[in-house]
């Protein structure tokens, strides 16, 4: 009966939260998109502590090594928030049909399609679509906890730069992507949390995408380091690539929309990285005139026709973008990296916090969360809390995914002290 | 007189091409390869890192910079081998052992080349015994190591206690750099020093090697 309260609140709570009326309590999401989540050996660690049914935990987005969250977990946790992901992973196969694999010790199950071999130096490598028959489009050094793109760049030739090489994994969404986008939807928005969904395709110039990782033979710019020169010195190809990928993104979240309605309440649309530790990758003005016009027509789209907010996730020190992004048409801003330069959490929230939800901020994954004492984690956590939860529009989440290797005490002494502010011990 | 102001302003707009050109140029005209460096890129590459710390300049133009400065040092490198010229400083830079980015690793590694120094890049994903044999070889004065990931800095660390195991920790100054690595951090594990971008770390370089 308890449970069934705390699932009924769940969607009230993010609904209030996201519309910056203050709910009963902090809702809280882990698992619920590609960056709010938990690394595969967090998720076991903390299945352990909880004393749960002893399972491989399956890895559901391959690139990261993001672990599920399975409703015994989430119930434990007691989160708020489920996830809808898009039917394919970052290497193009879908996350079903599990089967199991090793990671450093242990056991975790991968899908079916999660094929790799191992080079000279002992990494494993992976392969897009899971075909082992083409070079590989991923790379985890050995002992690692997570992939890092390889880079498959053709010698670049200005004269036959076409932008449609670079769109090529941003086609029209197929039928059994959409089928699969209704199942996921349908099954989390039965759970009574909310539901917030990556379909993909709306990420503009995504680092983490750039290099096609899901793509047998990917053509174009796919250099990381090409990709950000090409944001100052190719500006008409990039506006090109962008101007396509929107028209398609809408008419995908058109075909979306008819078939989901609004069952979700929160659509992550965009990844890209604007800002570094100390600085950003390129001037304000460079943001208006490269990514505003795009992000402006997706947000306008939903806006008019949904209920959906929108999310945008940005790393890194990026306050002085935050008046474009807001009149972009942003709703949400994720990871909220209160590490970075001039992210203090106490100046966002009375500059931005009528106007955007700050989902993320609750703890940092640089220092106090990996190497901090559980008593620093619970200080920083209960005055994260206090700061962003005022009024609503905080989503309790770390900064980023919880990364490898954080100790799980540190993980639960963070739940705890949500648990803590919210009254909910 | 070595100052070609055509290589400086290339360098400075990020143009590897017209770079590559006013280096023939300047070369044909008879500047020594040395003074070309000294008095046209380093002051190029300190410009681009003045106008990163003014914010006028990001990642793209540093990357542009540095590929303009490089397509210089091919035409120049070969003339300093043939006439015997060596650098007065030889770092040795890398990403620690996994941790595969290496975008700030090399735009540090290119700022202190544009900078007068002979940098050694052992690339990413560097394993603590790939840092000792090159120190070995290579006998550098600086040690520059790289880390974005938290989950990979220990591993900086591990290469420090290495280089000290190997008893070569102090022929070297130790540098660190990236995202989570802090000042604070770098003290801890025993670095010489820590630089929050690539600019900082040409200054941190020539103040503790005092060099002007």
């Amino acid at each position: 009966m308890t449970a069934t309260i705390e699932k009924t609140g769940s969607l009230e709570r993010i609904i209030a939260t996201l519309n910056h009326t203050q709910p009963d309590r902090i809702p809280i999401d882990f698992g619920g998109t590609p960056t709010t989540g938990m690394h595969v050996s967090c998720v076991a660690a903390l299945r352990d502590y909880y004393g749960l049914e002893k399972r491989p935990v399956r890895v559901h987005e391959p690139f990261q090594m993001l672990g599920l969250l399975d409703e015994d977990l989430i119930e434990a946790m007691r989160l708020d928030v489920v996830g809808v992901f898009a039917r394919n992973t970052m290497f193009g196969f879908p996350a079903d049909e599990w089967k199991p694999w090793r990671l450093n010790g242990l056991d975790v199950q991968v899908a079916r399609d999660f094929n790799t071999s191992m080079d000279s130096d002992g990494g494993t490598l992976i392969y897009p679509e899971g075909d082992t028959t083409v070079a590989p489009s991923g790379r985890m050094p050995s002992g690692g906890h997570f992939f890092d793109c390889i880079v498959r760049q053709d010698p670049i030739d200005e004269e036959r730069l076409n932008p449609e090489d670079n769109l090529e994994e941003y086609g029209l969404i197929s039928q059994a992507d959409l089928d699969h986008i209704v199942r996921a939807t349908h099954a989390a928005a039965l759970t009574g949390r909310g539901v917030i969904a990556t379909f993909g395709g709306t990420a503009f110039g995504d680092i983490a995408l750039v290099p096609g990782p899901s793509l047998k033979h990917p053509r174009g710019i796919r250099d990381v380091a090409e990709w950000y020169v090409s944001t100052r010195s190719r500006q008409d190809y990039i506006h090109k690539v962008f101007e396509r990928q929107c028209e398609t993104a809408i008419l995908n979240l058109e075909k979306i929309h008819a078939a989901i309605g609004n069952s979700i309440q929160a659509a992550f649309i965009c990844g890209t990285d604007f800002g570094t530790q100390t600085s950003a990758f390129c001037s304000v003005k460079t943001f208006n005139d490269l990514y505003f016009p795009y992000y402006k027509q997706v947000n306008d789209w939903v806006h008019k026709h949904t209920q959906w907010k929108t999310f945008k996730h940005s790393c890194g020190a990026i306050f002085k973008f935050l008046p474009s992004l807001v009149e972009a048409g942003f709703d949400i801003l994720n990871p909220v990296q209160c590490s970075a330069a001039g992210m203090d959490p106490r100046q966002l929230k009375s500059e931005f916090g009528d106007r955007l939800v700050f989902w993320g901020g609750g703890v940092d994954t640089q220092r106090v969360l990996p190497f901090g004492t559980p008593a620093e984690v619970r200080e920083q956590v209960l005055q994260r809390c206090e700061i962003f939860s005022s009024n609503g529009g905080f989503v309790f989440n770390t900064v980023h995914n919880v990364q490898a290797a954080t100790p799980v005490e540190n993980i639960v002494a963070m739940l705890d002290a949500i648990h803590e502010f919210n009254g909910t011990s | 007189m070595a100052l070609s102001k055509e290589l400086f302003d290339a360098i400075l707009n990020g143009d590897a091409k017209r770079a590559h050109a006013a280096t023939e140029t300047a070369l044909a005209e008879g500047a020594e390869p040395m003074q070309l460096i000294a008095d046209s890129m380093v002051p190029a590459m300190d410009e681009v890192g003045k106008l990163f710390e003014a914010e006028e300049y990001f990642v793209p133009e540093l990357l542009l910079a540095g590929r303009a400065m490089k397509s210089a040092m091919e035409l120049i490198k070969p003339l300093l081998v043939a006439s015997g010229q060596k650098m007065a400083v030889r770092v040795i830079i890398g990403t620690v052992k996994g941790d595969l980015h290496d975008i700030g690793k090399n735009i540090v590694a290119s700022m202190l080349e544009g900078s007068g120094f002979e940098v050694i890049d052992l690339g990413a994903d560097v394993s603590p015994e790939a840092f000792v044999a090159a120190v070995k070889e290579r006998q550098p004065h600086i040690v520059c190591m790289s880390a974005l990931l938290t989950v990979t800095m220990p591993a900086m660390k591990t290469t420090i206690d290495a280089l000290s195991k190997a008893g070569v920790r102090t022929q070297v100054k130790v540098l660190l750099g990236g995202a989570p690595v802090t000042s604070q951090y770098a003290k801890e594990i025993g670095a010489d020093g820590y630089s929050e971008n690539a600019n900082g770390a040409v200054g941190l370089v020539k103040s503790l090697l005092a060099v002007a």
